[in-house]
Order: structure tokens, then sequence, then C-alpha cells
């Protein structure tokens, strides 16, 4: 029986090429796009699940909410969190962790390279279990320095992964060189992973007494905290006692900043390591996770994309077959007429469907295993597919080809299997009835929905990154390279060394230095105070600003217009910050520059009036200053667009510099280039230059939504491939259907164009309505998906793509069915009325 | 009105060549009633599509109304059809979809006339075939005389002056293959040209000339008095 259905199904692919290749194809383009995203998904939804207990690993995260200020997050904790909640909550607690990350220089013979080291406390290895490649917890990792480096490290500096015993030379903990020796290699950690672990050292807390905001800190967060929590515990479970400790046990209810609860300011969230990289996002704020976190709306939309994909393909066969019906109803009839059942001919039907789909699976294999390559390029992932060893996802794929099979072919296998043989044979007629034309023109309005609603969000989401990136930042991007890490201890003691060598550089117009540059996300909040002129400052509050470091000649180098006073300039003498000695009474002097917008939040009516002003606030490494305001720089977009603007202070700590921005005047960039990296290199032999230039690191601020856009555009091209395929099949056969009535009309004095017009409307209906459709459901998904953009594009735009979207879509639907339409009036009437 | 002048067809399907008319020279008059008769196959039906001009002629002449129409386009011929000439089919040609009203009016939809005309013309005509009371029927509802009488209605509502008929009583019974003839036959009274095939010599009686084909050749031609 089986072998009857296959070999009719076979046969009537081969007598229909341009159906078989529209359902095939179509199918196929389907199922490829369905592979592909679903790799993706399983993909993002399997982050850190291999870690050995991950259902018991959990990060705790923190959260300052004040009300005057959008509420600063951090998937980080404050150092002495974790010691704090271990011992306060032991019956839940089995071990806890931080871990510090800290960027010094490698150097192993020749080999010089800027490294990111993790230092953990020692308990690292009760919370996470990874897999040593040489060596093992008991034995590696026991003493303060002993290091541990991962594979890869491994190979970079010494070409094998045996490396234990080894020296490397690291430069510098507080301005010290080390000589440290790798007692253990770690297997490489996934790709999805959330931690990132080149290098991980034992942690001693006293190694950090010289900086004592990483660690011995209640306010400054700076560690990646992580527990295990015991059997039976959940995240949810450990977040409510962490909350409880926060109002009741805590230091904070001593601190005088909180009126009220504690959690009515600080909130800490408590998250289980697998929701880490889809669901961190939020509470990650602008200071990012170890790496690149995911995006769950991103998991869902593409899900959804899939499954309209596969719709869309679906919908061809279903509409495709019944359409063909008419050509088959006497095969049906005559197959009911020698005694087949109802059950039988569906069964056929169904069997046809499910062969065909299973056609389309064998290509789309085929087609994902050629450009799995490419696709993981354009999503920056590191899918792997191989069938073989994953028969788990071969049987899924399996199933839903049946799945579809099934769904394609069930319309087409009721609707055939209906027809009475009396009435098909003896009235001669089709057995096309008006109701399946209607069902078709549904399904051929909900695929054109779907393909003009994926078309607008596409487009919306192409022109909001344009728009992103046609705004005024406000500050000149032209023509400057960025210098980091200026803060590395051999560095920075001789910043000004460099900054002279390098504006002697022909070509070189200008070296400023700060501490951020524009289009760094960074934050660094503090708590100001509006001083009286000769008030003691109690009748004003604190209110938090952010602040920047930049050094002379920033305003200028970066072309941020003062709209009030001046900015930093040399000939005044006095305007950088001077750190006054540890418990000094006496508050130190400096002055400040401030944004308008920090103007506004310190109830200045103009920036004029802030000018003479003076704050009062702590200052990072500097103790207690009195600032007076000297200018108001005009508002720019500092911070990538996604933010906005924030209110912020500009001080001159020299410090804190750690970026240079090089303003260059010339086209000839290699020999720029290299002359700046030789000047680098002979005052700083020990320490890799890193550059970046200033254009290229605000393009890259757009580049995951640039690169979003891009995979929606791919898919929704696909969709719209498939539905065009499809309506190209339907036209097919109904304008074959109509060849009579064609006929006639030409006989009766219809030009071509006359019937081309005829089919054309009748395939414009079920477009136009598929707009109405689409319209108010792509507007209800792009309006949600704008609302996380704090500048975007406004209604009218939208309107705008849809609008063209609609348009499209019609011109579309119009070249596809007239390219037929044009064959078929085109041929002699008397062809379709001779043989009656 | 017409003249064919050593006018031949030639099929070719693959690799077979079929002569549907070898060197045929007719020439009908306005006004007259024709009728063509011959077995099956002998290319009646081949003369009447060229001379509709649905088919071109592979060589010789064709002149309709003193024009030499064999170098026509395509659409310059279809304006000629549409506005001369009027067709009856063996198997009626309705359109099943659309009413006995809309089936008569898709005559003059390809015309410009204004649709308070095309109204009153189709009305007209409706009466004149006797058919005005199925007006909102479907083709489906009705006989085939009555099909027939409306496909009639369709050949002459564009005051169409010659009307090509192929075998229009074929698929009727004889009582109302009479009423479609009498039909033809007061057309032809009131001035249309008639180019009839049949296979009834009682209805090729109706006919004033009567030619007889044989396997694409003229092979008689009857003139005759009817009385
Ligand atoms: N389109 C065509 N292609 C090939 N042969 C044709 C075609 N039309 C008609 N013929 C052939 O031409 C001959 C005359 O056909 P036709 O005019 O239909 O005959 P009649 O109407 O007298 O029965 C027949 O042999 C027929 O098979
Ligand atoms: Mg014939």
């Amino acid at each position: 029986m089986f072998k009857n259905y296959v070999l009719t199904a076979w046969r009537h692919m081969a007598s229909n090429p341009l159906f078989s290749f529209i359902n095939i194809f179509g199918l196929a383009v389907g199922l490829t796009s369905c592979i592909l995203i679903l790799l993706f998904v399983r993909g993002e939804l399997s982050h850190d699940k291999q870690l050995v207990d991950a259902d018991r690993i959990v990060r705790l995260h923190s959260a300052y909410i004040s009300s005057d200020n959008p509420p600063f997050r951090t998937v980080r904790a404050a150092g002495r969190m974790m010691e704090a909640l271990r011992d306060y909550a032991s019956e839940q607690v089995a071990a806890g962790v931080r871990l510090l990350q800290i960027g010094p220089t490698v150097i192993v013979g020749d080999k010089v390279f800027n490294e990111t080291f993790v230092f953990a406390d020692q308990s690292f290895f009760e919370v996470f279990d990874l897999p040593f490649a040489h060596g093992s917890s008991e034995s590696s990792f026991n003493n303060p320095l002993d290091l541990l480096v991962s594979e890869e490290i491994a190979v970079k500096y010494f070409g094998r992964t045996d490396v234990v015993g080894e020296l490397l030379t690291v430069c510098c903990m507080d301005g010290q060189q080390l000589e440290v020796k790798i007692t253990g290699v770690l297997e490489n950690l996934p790709a999805t992973s959330h931690l990132d672990i080149d290098f991980l050292v034992v942690m001693q807390p006293s190694m950090f007494d010289f900086a004592p905001n990483l660690l011995n800190t209640w306010t400054s967060v700076n560690t990646y905290t992580y527990f295990k929590l015991k059997q039976g515990f959940s995240a949810a479970d450990f977040k409510e006692r962490v909350w409880y400790w926060t109002d009741h046990e805590s230091p904070f209810t001593q601190m005088d900043m909180v009126e009220g609860n504690p959690t009515e300011q600080i909130q800490p969230n408590v998250m289980a390591v697998t929701d880490l990289y889809l669901n961190a996002r939020r509470d990650a704020g602008n200071m990012g996770d170890f790496k690149a976190l995911g995006d769950l709306r991103m998991v869902y939309a593409f899900s959804g994309v899939a499954l309209l994909i596969l719709i869309v393909a679906s919908i061809n066969f279903m509409n495709l077959s019944t359409a063909r019906a008419s050509q088959r109803a006497r095969e049906v009839a005559l197959r009911k007429v020698l005694g087949a059942s109802r059950r039988q001919v569906a069964l056929q039907f169904l069997g046809e469907a499910v062969t065909i789909t299973f056609f389309a699976l064998l290509l789309a294999l085929v087609v994902v295993e050629m450009t799995l390559p490419l696709y993981n390029e354009a999503i920056d992932r590191e899918l792997v597919f191989s069938l073989a060893s994953e028969l788990p996802l071969l049987a899924l794929l399996v199933c839903v080809a049946i799945g579809v099979g099934l769904l394609s072919g069930s319309y087409p296998a009721v609707y055939l299997s209906r027809f009475l043989p009396a009435r098909i044979l003896k009235s001669n007629q089709s057995g096309d009835e008006s109701g399946s034309q209607r069902i078709r023109a549904a399904l051929v309005v909900f695929q054109f929905a779907i393909s003009i609603g994926l078309g607008i969000c596409t487009a919306v989401i192409y022109s909001q990154t344009l728009y992103a990136r046609s705004m005024d930042v406000g500050y000149d991007v032209s023509n400057k390279l960025v210098l980091h890490g200026l803060s590395s201890s051999e560095v920075s003691n001789k910043k000004q060394v460099i900054v002279d060598q390098l504006i002697r550089i022909p070509g070189v117009e200008s070296v400023v230095l700060s501490s951020e540059v524009p289009s760094q996300d960074n934050e660094n909040n503090t708590g100001f105070r509006l001083l009286d002129i000769q008030d003691d400052g109690a009748a004003n509050d604190d209110i938090i600003l952010n602040y920047y470091n930049a050094g002379y000649g920033f305003f200028e180098s970066y072309k941020i217009n003062i709209v009030a006073g001046r900015g930093f300039d040399k000939a005044y003498g006095s305007d950088e910050v001077i750190p006054v000695a540890e418990g000094s009474e006496t508050a130190g002097r400096a002055n400040i520059v401030i944004n308008e917008s920090a103007a506004r939040q310190l109830g200045f009516s103009s920036s004029q009036q802030a000018v003479g002003k003076v704050l009062r606030a702590d200052v990072f490494r500097a103790g207690l200053q009195h600032l007076t305001i000297i200018g108001v720089a005009e508002d720019v977009y500092f911070r990538s667009l996604k933010f906005g603007i924030r209110a912020s202070v500009f001080f001159n700590h020299p410090a804190t510099l750690r970026e240079a921005t090089i303003t260059y005047n010339t086209t000839d960039l290699p020999g720029l280039l290299d002359q700046i990296e030789t000047t680098w290199k002979a005052i700083f032999p020990l320490t890799p230059i890193s550059h970046e230039f200033v254009a290229d690191m605000v393009n890259a601020q757009y580049q995951e939504e640039e690169q979003q856009a891009e995979l929606f555009a791919a898919f929704s091209l696909l969709a719209v491939i498939i539905a065009c395929l499809g309506l190209y099949g339907l036209a097919s056969f109904t304008a074959e259907q109509r060849t009579r009535e064609i006929g006639i009309r030409k006989v009766l004095g219809a030009r071509v164009e006359d019937i081309v017009r005829l089919l054309v409307w009748q395939f414009s209906r079920p477009v136009l309505v598929a707009n109405l459709i689409a319209w108010p459901t792509a507007w209800y998904l792009v309006s949600g998906w704008l609302e996380s953009f704090e500048y975007r594009i406004g209604s009218s735009e939208i309107l705008m793509q849809c609008v063209i979207a609609g348009t499209l879509s019609l011109l579309i639907a119009w070249i596809t069915v007239a390219s037929r339409a044009i064959k078929v009036a085109r041929a002699n009437p008397i062809e379709a009325l001779r043989y009656e | 009105m017409l003249k064919l002048h050593n006018l031949s067809k030639v099929y070719r399907t693959d690799e077979v060549e079929t002569v549907a008319l070898n060197n045929v020279n007719i020439e009908i008059e306005a006004g007259e009633f024709v009728a063509i008769m011959g077995p099956s196959g002998c290319g009646k039906s081949t003369l009447l599509n060229v001379i509709g001009m649905l088919d071109s002629p592979s060589s010789g002449e064709y002149i309709f109304r003193d024009e030499s129409v064999g170098q026509y386009s395509e659409s310059r011929l279809g304006d000629i059809r549409k506005r001369s000439i009027g067709f009856i089919f063996q198997s009626f040609n309705l359109i099943d979809e659309l009413s006995v009203e809309e089936n008569i009016e898709l005559a003059l939809l390809y015309h410009d006339i204004p649709v308070k005309e095309r109204n009153a013309r189709v009305a007209a005509v409706m009466d004149k075939v006797g058919i005005a009371h199925r007006a909102k029927h479907m083709p489906s509802q009705l006989s085939g005389g009555q099909q027939q009488r409306v496909a009639v209605a369709r050949a002459v509502v564009g005051k169409q002056s010659l009307i090509l008929a192929d075998e229009p009583t074929g698929n009727l019974d004889s009582a109302h293959g009479q009423e479609v003839m009498s039909m033809l036959q007061q057309l032809n009274e009131e001035g249309t040209t008639i180019v009839m095939v049949t296979h009834s010599p009682s209805h090729s009686d109706y006919a004033r000339r009567i030619i007889n084909l044989l396997d694409g050749h003229v092979l008689t031609e009857n003139l005759r008095a009817v009385g």
C-alpha cells in the first residue's frame, strides 16, 4: 500500500514539475530556515547548562533605585556581601565565591599580551566544578597566586597544553612585576558558558588592600558573586533571605543615606546561572557581563519567524494541492468507484504530502550543512550541526517534517477524499467548489499578511538603526584615534611623556586625555551637594550625578561647545583635582565643568547662573573636595543613544585619565599608526598598545541592532519568496482553470491587457486584505520593540514603512501574477474552446 | 462582405502535418445566409475560425469588407472582430460564474459603451430572443435551448453584421434546434450575414447557399432558392 502511495506521489511530482518545484523548494526553504533558527534557539537556551550542579548555582546582582535618577543596575555585587550572606544564610548556602577581573600584561619570552585575569576566592571549585586538563582542584588551587590557565592560553604562549610548572611574568600588581607559576590547566570553556576565564588566580583578600573599593566595601560593586545553594533551595528562596537580611540585619540599616527600608533603594537580585545568558540583560545595565549576553526577545522573535515561515510554506502546499484537485478529481472518483474508501483516499494524499516533505527535508539538510558557516558568521555564534551525532535532533526534524506533511496534506486530503464519484464522472465538472476557492483566498491572505508583517518589522528595525546612526551625537568623531589602557602601571606614571612624544609626530594635531571617551558606556556615580555661597550646605540634599575626567583640551578636541564660562585651561593653573590626604579635615579645592543637563538637575535656570557656584563631593581617590563650576558644556550623547544623555560632571583629575585621543590631519593612516606604535613601544616595551578609531567605536554601538536587522531581513525575504512562489503557482492553476472563460472573453473582444487585469485583480484583493491585517499587527509588535530605545522613530515613520511594504506587496503580487497571466492571455482562444 | 482567395491552412504538430484547408476560394455577400456542410474533420470549423479571424491562414488572401486583413496585427483583428463578428458555438460557451444578463453584457464590456446604453441593449436583445424572464439565472439553471438563445443574444448584442455559427444546433433536440434556426433566420431577414456549419440537411435548408467541403476542398457550391 505504502509503496503505491510513494509511487503515485512520485509520478505526480514528475508530471507536474512546476507544482513539485514550488512545493519542494518552498518547503525546503521553510525547513532550512526552521533548522537554522532551531539551532540558534537551542544554542541560546543551552547556556551554562553544562555546569555541574548548574541548577544550584546562583549569582548576586545589585540595583540602586533612587527617585531622581534612572536606576543603577549591575550583575556585580559589593565585596563584603559574599561572606556576610554565606554566613547569614548558611542553612541555604553550600559555598560562595567572588570573582574579580584585573587586566594586566603577560610576558612569556618574546610574547607580550594584554590579558584578563580572574581572581577568585579559594572556594571557586566548591561552586564551579570545572574540568581540568592538567592538575586538579585539590592540588592546583591552594595557595595565593596559584594560577590556572585555559588550554587555549597554554597553546597561545607555549604551543602545548601541558604547561604545569611554567612561569609567566605579570605586570603589574600594585606596581610590582610578578613571576607566577602555572599550577594547572583548565579545559576550554564552551562557547555557551557565561564565564570567560583565561587565567584563574587564587585570591587572597589582603592582595587588594591597596584598593579597598574592590573587596573591602559594602557599596562599591566590583565583584561577580556566586553561591552554590544546598539541595532543595532555589534562587527565589535565597533572594527572599537576601532581602530580609538587607532590611533587618545588614549594615545598610545603619547607614544614614537610607530612609525607610533599605530595600526601597538597595535591591539585590539573585539569578540562577542557567538564566543569566538570556535574562541578565536588564540587571547588567550598561556595564555588561563577562561576555555579551543573549536576548530572550530575540529567541522569541526568531522562533516566531521560523514558525511563520513554515506556515507560509505549508500554505503553499495546501493551496496548490486543492487547486490542483480539479485535475485529480477524476482520479479520486475512479479510485472510489473501484472501491477505495474515503479513508484510503485521504491516506493516499497524506502519504503524498509526507513524501514531498521528506524530499524537502533532505534538501534542507543539505542546504543547512552548506550554509552553516555563513550563518554562524552572520549571527556571531559557533553553532554545530552534525546529524550523525545528534539523533534526538534528527528525530525531532523527522517529526517536524511529518507534522508539516500532515498539516499541509490534511486539508487536501479531507477535501479531495470528499468528492462524490457519480457527480464528478457524470457532470464532467472540475469539482472545484467556490468554498474551496474561498479557503484558498483566505490562506493567501494569511500568507501575505505574514510576509507583509515581517517586511514592516524589518523595515522599521532598519530605519530605527539608520535613525540612530544619523542622529547628531554632538561631538566630533572624525579623524580620531584612541589609545586605551593608560592606567596600566607601566604607563600611568609616564602619561605626559607619551603625550609629549605623540604630539611631535607629523600629522598629529592634538593629543588629549580623559577617563572615558565618548561612546564608552561606563557609568560613574557619586553624590554632589550644592553649597550656597556662605552656607555650610545643610539646606541642600545630595544629588547623584555621573562624572567623567577630562584633561586639558578635551572639549576643544571633541568640539563640544562650552555654552557658559570656560573649559579646562592650563592658563588658569588650578583646574586640576589634587587629592587631599587621607583623614584630612579640610576639603580640597578644584574646578569642574558640568553639562547642561546637570545644570538643570542642580536647579539652575540658565547655564550662566551655574557658573561660579560650588559643589561638594567625595571624589574618587581624591577625598572631599569643594568644586567650583567654571563652565557649562553643551549636552552631547556621550554614551550610546540607547541610554540618552546623563547629567554629568567633568573633573580634571590626572590620576584617573586612562584614554588618549589623538586627532590627526593626515590621510596616510598606515604611516601614522606605524609611527604611533613605534613611539609607544620605545617608551612602554612591556605594555602592548591598544588603539581604536572613535568612528569605529561609535559604529560598534549599533552592531547588535544591525545584525538583528540583517537577520530579520534575510528571513523575511525568504518568507516573501516562498509566498510569491505560492502565488505564482496558484495564479498558474487559476489561469489554467479559467482558460475556457478567458477564451470566451477573447472571442468577445477582450484584449491581452483586459485578461491580465482580470487575473491580477483576482489576486490583488487578498493582498489588500492581507495589508489590513498586517499593518496593525506589525505596528503593535514594532512599537513594543521601539520602547527599548530612548530615541526612536515616530509613528509617521512606521506608517510610511507600512505604506511602502503594502505597495511593494501589491507590486510583487502583480508582477508574479501578471507574468503568468500574460502567457495565458496571449494564447489563441480557439485552443481553449475547441475541445468540448 | 468577405472573400477568400486561394486560402490554405496547414496545422503542424510534431511530425504530423494536417492540411485543414486547401486552396479555398469563397466569396460571401452581405446579407447572405450560407451553410457549410461536410464530414467531420473536413475543415469546417477551421474555415469558420479563419473567417472569424480567430486563426490566421497559412497562405492565400482574406479580404474582409474590401480590406486585405492577412497582415493585420492581432489587436487590429480583435478590433474588427469585436465590432463586426458574433460567434455561436455548439457547446454554447457561456461563463458558468456569470448570470444570463452578465454573459450577454460581456460582449459589450470590451466596447466603449456607456452603462446605460449597455443595459438597454442587453434588455432589448433578451426580449428579442425571449430570455428576459431568465435574466438573473445562471447558465446551469437553463435548458440547452435556452442557453443557446443566450449565446445568440450575446452574438448580436454588439450589432454585429456577421454571425459565425459552428453547429449551433448540434447539442439540441429537434424542437429547440428549430427554435434557434428560426431565430437565425429572423436575424438574416433583418440584414445580418450568417455563416453556419451544420450536419443537418433540414437546417441547411434555411440557407440560400450551401458550401460542401471535403478534405479541405470546396466540393460544390449550390445556390438555391428559398421557398
Ligand atoms: N489546432 C490544430 N492542430 C492540429 N490539427 C488541427 C487543429 N485544428 C484542427 N486540426 C485538424 O484539421 C482538420 C480539420 O479540423 P476541423 O476544421 O475542426 O474539422 P471539422 O470542424 O470539419 O470537423 C482535422 O483533421 C483536425 O484534426
Ligand atoms: Mg467542427
